[in-house]
Protein backbone atom coordinates (compact mmCIF):
# COMPACT_ATOMS: atom_id res chain seq x y z
CA UNK A 1 0.00 0.00 0.00
CA UNK A 2 1.55 3.01 -1.35
CA UNK A 3 1.56 5.67 1.20
CA UNK A 4 1.42 9.30 0.67
CA UNK A 5 4.79 11.07 1.29
CA UNK A 6 6.60 13.89 1.20
CA UNK A 7 7.03 13.11 -2.26
CA UNK A 8 4.64 11.25 -3.37
CA UNK A 9 2.07 13.07 -1.79
CA UNK A 10 2.67 16.51 -3.56
CA UNK A 11 4.69 15.79 -6.60
CA UNK A 12 3.58 13.34 -8.00
CA UNK A 13 0.02 13.58 -7.11
CA UNK A 14 -0.02 10.35 -5.04
CA UNK A 15 -1.43 6.45 -6.02
CA UNK A 16 -1.28 5.48 -9.17
CA UNK A 17 -0.89 9.48 -10.91
CA UNK A 18 2.71 9.02 -9.33
CA UNK A 19 3.97 7.39 -12.72
CA UNK A 20 2.86 10.46 -14.99
CA UNK A 21 3.81 12.89 -12.12
CA UNK A 22 6.84 15.47 -13.03
CA UNK A 23 9.28 12.61 -10.92
CA UNK A 24 10.83 11.08 -13.72
CA UNK A 25 13.48 10.08 -11.58
CA UNK A 26 14.01 7.98 -8.37
CA UNK A 27 14.86 10.17 -5.48
CA UNK A 28 16.40 7.12 -3.15
CA UNK A 29 18.61 6.00 -6.08
CA UNK A 30 19.69 9.48 -6.56
CA UNK A 31 20.27 9.88 -2.92
CA UNK A 32 22.65 6.76 -2.95
CA UNK A 33 24.47 8.09 -5.96
CA UNK A 34 25.42 11.62 -4.01
CA UNK A 35 26.68 9.67 -1.10
CA UNK A 36 28.78 7.78 -3.27
CA UNK A 37 30.18 10.85 -5.20
CA UNK A 38 32.78 11.49 -1.69
CA UNK A 39 33.60 10.90 1.54
CA UNK A 40 32.97 14.43 2.39
CA UNK A 41 29.08 14.31 1.56
CA UNK A 42 27.67 13.50 5.29
CA UNK A 43 23.88 14.75 5.22
CA UNK A 44 22.06 15.34 2.42
CA UNK A 45 18.65 17.55 2.66
CA UNK A 46 15.52 16.58 1.12
CA UNK A 47 15.67 18.82 -1.52
CA UNK A 48 18.95 17.92 -2.76
CA UNK A 49 18.02 14.51 -4.21
CA UNK A 50 14.91 16.54 -5.95
CA UNK A 51 16.81 19.58 -7.45
CA UNK A 52 18.75 16.04 -9.30
CA UNK A 53 15.43 14.25 -10.27
CA UNK A 54 15.08 17.72 -12.28
CA UNK A 55 18.46 18.48 -13.35
CA UNK A 56 18.98 15.16 -14.73
CA UNK A 57 16.19 15.60 -16.60
CA UNK A 58 17.64 19.01 -18.19
CA UNK A 59 20.71 17.01 -18.68
CA UNK A 60 19.32 13.86 -20.57
CA UNK A 61 17.38 15.73 -22.30
CA UNK A 62 20.24 18.32 -23.62
CA UNK A 63 22.78 15.44 -23.91
CA UNK A 64 20.51 13.09 -26.42
CA UNK A 65 19.47 16.06 -28.47
CA UNK A 66 23.13 17.01 -29.10
CA UNK A 67 23.38 13.11 -29.52
CA UNK A 68 20.48 12.94 -32.22
CA UNK A 69 22.47 15.47 -33.80
CA UNK A 70 25.01 13.53 -34.73
CA UNK A 71 22.79 10.67 -35.68
CA UNK A 72 21.33 12.92 -38.54
CA UNK A 73 24.41 14.09 -39.60
CA UNK A 74 25.20 10.60 -40.65
CA UNK A 75 21.78 10.21 -42.00
CA UNK A 76 20.81 7.55 -39.69
CA UNK A 77 17.57 6.87 -37.30
CA UNK A 78 19.18 5.44 -33.95
CA UNK A 79 20.95 7.04 -31.94
CA UNK A 80 24.50 4.73 -31.12
CA UNK A 81 26.80 5.64 -28.54
CA UNK A 82 29.43 6.91 -30.43
CA UNK A 83 26.54 9.91 -31.39
CA UNK A 84 26.91 10.43 -27.30
CA UNK A 85 30.75 10.70 -27.29
CA UNK A 86 30.33 13.29 -30.69
CA UNK A 87 28.17 15.26 -28.45
CA UNK A 88 29.93 15.14 -25.79
CA UNK A 89 33.15 15.93 -27.26
CA UNK A 90 31.90 18.93 -28.81
CA UNK A 91 30.69 20.32 -25.95
CA UNK A 92 32.36 22.22 -23.35
CA UNK A 93 30.20 21.73 -20.31
CA UNK A 94 30.58 17.88 -20.95
CA UNK A 95 34.55 17.73 -21.31
CA UNK A 96 34.26 16.40 -18.21
CA UNK A 97 32.68 12.86 -19.21
CA UNK A 98 34.69 12.45 -22.41
CA UNK A 99 36.91 9.94 -20.32
CA UNK A 100 33.94 7.94 -19.42
CA UNK A 101 32.56 6.78 -22.34
CA UNK A 102 35.66 6.20 -24.25
CA UNK A 103 38.74 5.69 -21.84
CA UNK A 104 40.88 6.17 -25.08
CA UNK A 105 40.12 8.22 -27.43
CA UNK A 106 41.66 6.73 -30.76
CA UNK A 107 38.67 3.83 -29.71
CA UNK A 108 36.01 6.21 -30.45
CA UNK A 109 35.69 5.37 -34.53
CA UNK A 110 35.40 9.10 -35.21
CA UNK A 111 36.93 10.72 -32.44
CA UNK A 112 40.52 10.25 -33.12
CA UNK A 113 40.93 13.26 -35.63
CA UNK A 114 38.54 15.66 -33.71
CA UNK A 115 40.26 14.57 -29.71
CA UNK A 116 44.20 15.64 -30.92
CA UNK A 117 42.53 18.86 -32.34
CA UNK A 118 40.79 20.00 -29.00
CA UNK A 119 43.75 19.01 -27.20
CA UNK A 120 45.93 21.29 -29.10
CA UNK B 1 37.26 -5.41 -24.09
CA UNK B 2 33.75 -5.18 -24.20
CA UNK B 3 32.09 -4.14 -20.47
CA UNK B 4 29.26 -7.13 -21.44
CA UNK B 5 31.72 -9.48 -21.00
CA UNK B 6 32.27 -8.34 -17.27
CA UNK B 7 28.85 -8.35 -16.31
CA UNK B 8 28.31 -11.92 -17.50
CA UNK B 9 31.04 -13.13 -15.22
CA UNK B 10 30.13 -11.24 -12.10
CA UNK B 11 27.81 -12.07 -9.52
CA UNK B 12 24.39 -11.44 -8.54
CA UNK B 13 25.70 -9.22 -5.62
CA UNK B 14 28.34 -7.22 -8.16
CA UNK B 15 25.57 -6.96 -10.93
CA UNK B 16 22.85 -5.56 -8.20
CA UNK B 17 25.77 -2.82 -7.29
CA UNK B 18 26.31 -1.70 -10.50
CA UNK B 19 22.80 -0.88 -10.84
CA UNK B 20 22.82 0.78 -7.31
CA UNK B 21 25.13 3.59 -9.05
CA UNK B 22 22.82 4.00 -12.27
CA UNK B 23 19.33 5.70 -12.45
CA UNK B 24 17.30 2.96 -14.20
CA UNK B 25 17.48 2.61 -17.90
CA UNK B 26 13.61 2.29 -18.40
CA UNK B 27 13.56 6.10 -16.99
CA UNK B 28 16.69 7.08 -18.56
CA UNK B 29 15.28 5.63 -21.84
CA UNK B 30 12.11 7.56 -21.01
CA UNK B 31 13.11 10.67 -20.83
CA UNK B 32 15.48 10.64 -24.03
CA UNK B 33 12.53 8.97 -26.24
CA UNK B 34 10.52 12.06 -25.18
CA UNK B 35 12.84 14.57 -26.11
CA UNK B 36 13.26 12.64 -29.81
CA UNK B 37 11.08 12.55 -33.20
CA UNK B 38 8.46 9.57 -33.02
CA UNK B 39 10.29 7.80 -35.33
CA UNK B 40 13.79 8.10 -33.75
CA UNK B 41 15.52 4.51 -32.59
CA UNK B 42 17.56 4.62 -29.31
CA UNK B 43 20.23 1.82 -29.19
CA UNK B 44 20.29 -0.25 -25.92
CA UNK B 45 24.01 1.01 -25.70
CA UNK B 46 23.13 4.69 -26.01
CA UNK B 47 20.78 4.51 -23.37
CA UNK B 48 23.45 2.49 -20.72
CA UNK B 49 25.69 5.30 -22.16
CA UNK B 50 23.26 8.05 -20.81
CA UNK B 51 23.09 6.62 -17.70
CA UNK B 52 26.52 6.21 -16.84
CA UNK B 53 26.42 10.14 -17.75
CA UNK B 54 23.98 11.07 -15.77
CA UNK B 55 25.65 9.13 -12.48
CA UNK B 56 28.86 10.74 -13.34
CA UNK B 57 26.96 14.63 -13.43
CA UNK B 58 25.54 13.58 -10.32
CA UNK B 59 28.79 13.04 -8.86
CA UNK B 60 30.19 15.79 -10.19
CA UNK B 61 27.89 18.53 -8.86
CA UNK B 62 27.70 16.89 -5.78
CA UNK B 63 31.39 17.00 -5.16
CA UNK B 64 31.46 20.56 -5.73
CA UNK B 65 28.39 21.39 -3.25
CA UNK B 66 29.81 19.00 -0.83
CA UNK B 67 33.42 20.89 -0.61
CA UNK B 68 31.52 24.35 -0.79
CA UNK B 69 29.34 22.90 2.52
CA UNK B 70 33.22 21.48 3.71
CA UNK B 71 34.37 25.08 3.31
CA UNK B 72 31.66 26.58 4.76
CA UNK B 73 31.39 24.33 7.85
CA UNK B 74 27.88 23.05 7.16
CA UNK B 75 27.05 19.26 7.23
CA UNK B 76 24.77 19.04 4.90
CA UNK B 77 24.45 19.59 1.34
CA UNK B 78 21.24 21.28 0.32
CA UNK B 79 18.94 22.06 -2.72
CA UNK B 80 20.68 26.05 -2.83
CA UNK B 81 24.22 24.50 -2.60
CA UNK B 82 23.17 21.79 -5.60
CA UNK B 83 21.99 24.75 -7.76
CA UNK B 84 25.07 26.64 -7.19
CA UNK B 85 27.54 24.04 -7.91
CA UNK B 86 25.71 23.25 -11.26
CA UNK B 87 26.00 27.02 -11.89
CA UNK B 88 30.22 27.32 -10.99
CA UNK B 89 30.33 23.98 -13.27
CA UNK B 90 29.01 25.39 -16.50
CA UNK B 91 25.58 24.25 -16.36
CA UNK B 92 23.85 28.09 -16.44
CA UNK B 93 21.26 27.29 -17.82
CA UNK B 94 20.16 24.94 -15.61
CA UNK B 95 20.17 27.31 -12.73
CA UNK B 96 16.92 29.25 -13.17
CA UNK B 97 14.45 26.74 -14.11
CA UNK B 98 16.04 24.90 -11.16
CA UNK B 99 16.06 27.55 -8.43
CA UNK B 100 11.90 28.23 -9.69
CA UNK B 101 11.10 24.50 -9.00
CA UNK B 102 13.33 24.55 -5.75
CA UNK B 103 11.04 27.55 -4.91
CA UNK B 104 8.04 25.89 -6.03
CA UNK B 105 8.98 22.66 -4.20
CA UNK B 106 9.39 24.73 -0.88
CA UNK B 107 6.01 26.82 -1.50
CA UNK B 108 3.91 23.20 -2.20
CA UNK B 109 5.85 21.80 1.41
CA UNK B 110 5.14 25.13 3.09
CA UNK B 111 1.11 24.61 1.74
CA UNK B 112 1.20 21.01 2.81
CA UNK B 113 2.24 21.15 6.61
CA UNK B 114 -0.52 23.76 6.92
CA UNK B 115 -2.88 21.26 5.21
CA UNK B 116 -2.60 17.90 6.75
CA UNK B 117 -5.35 16.40 5.65
CA UNK B 118 -5.56 17.27 1.82
CA UNK B 119 -2.92 14.14 1.22
CA UNK B 120 -4.21 11.32 2.75
CA UNK B 121 -6.29 10.98 -0.32
CA UNK B 122 -4.40 8.55 -3.03
CA UNK B 123 -5.51 8.79 -6.66
CA UNK B 124 -6.07 12.66 -5.82
CA UNK B 125 -4.21 14.46 -8.59
CA UNK B 126 -2.87 17.48 -7.32
CA UNK B 127 -2.86 20.77 -9.10
CA UNK B 128 0.63 21.59 -7.69
CA UNK B 129 2.43 18.56 -9.68
CA UNK B 130 1.24 20.10 -13.08
CA UNK B 131 2.34 23.27 -11.93
CA UNK B 132 5.76 22.08 -11.16
CA UNK B 133 5.84 20.42 -14.55
CA UNK B 134 5.06 23.28 -16.31
CA UNK B 135 8.65 25.19 -15.77
CA UNK B 136 9.50 26.19 -19.01
CA UNK B 137 13.22 24.12 -20.11
CA UNK B 138 16.09 26.19 -20.91
CA UNK B 139 16.43 24.65 -24.70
Amino acid sequence: MRQAGVYSGILSGGGISGRTGPHLLPLARIKKIMKKSSVDVKMISGEAPLVFSKACELFIEELTKRSWNMTIQGKRRTLHKEDVASALATTDVFDFLINLVYPNASDHPNLNEEYTEKKQ
Amino acid sequence: MDDSTNRLTTGDDEIANQQERLLPIANVGRIMKQILPQNAKISKEAKETMQECASEFISFVTGEASDKCKKERRKTVNGDDVCWAMGTLGFDDYAPPLKRYLDRYRELEDDRLSNPQRNEEEGQPSSSAAELSSIPKPF
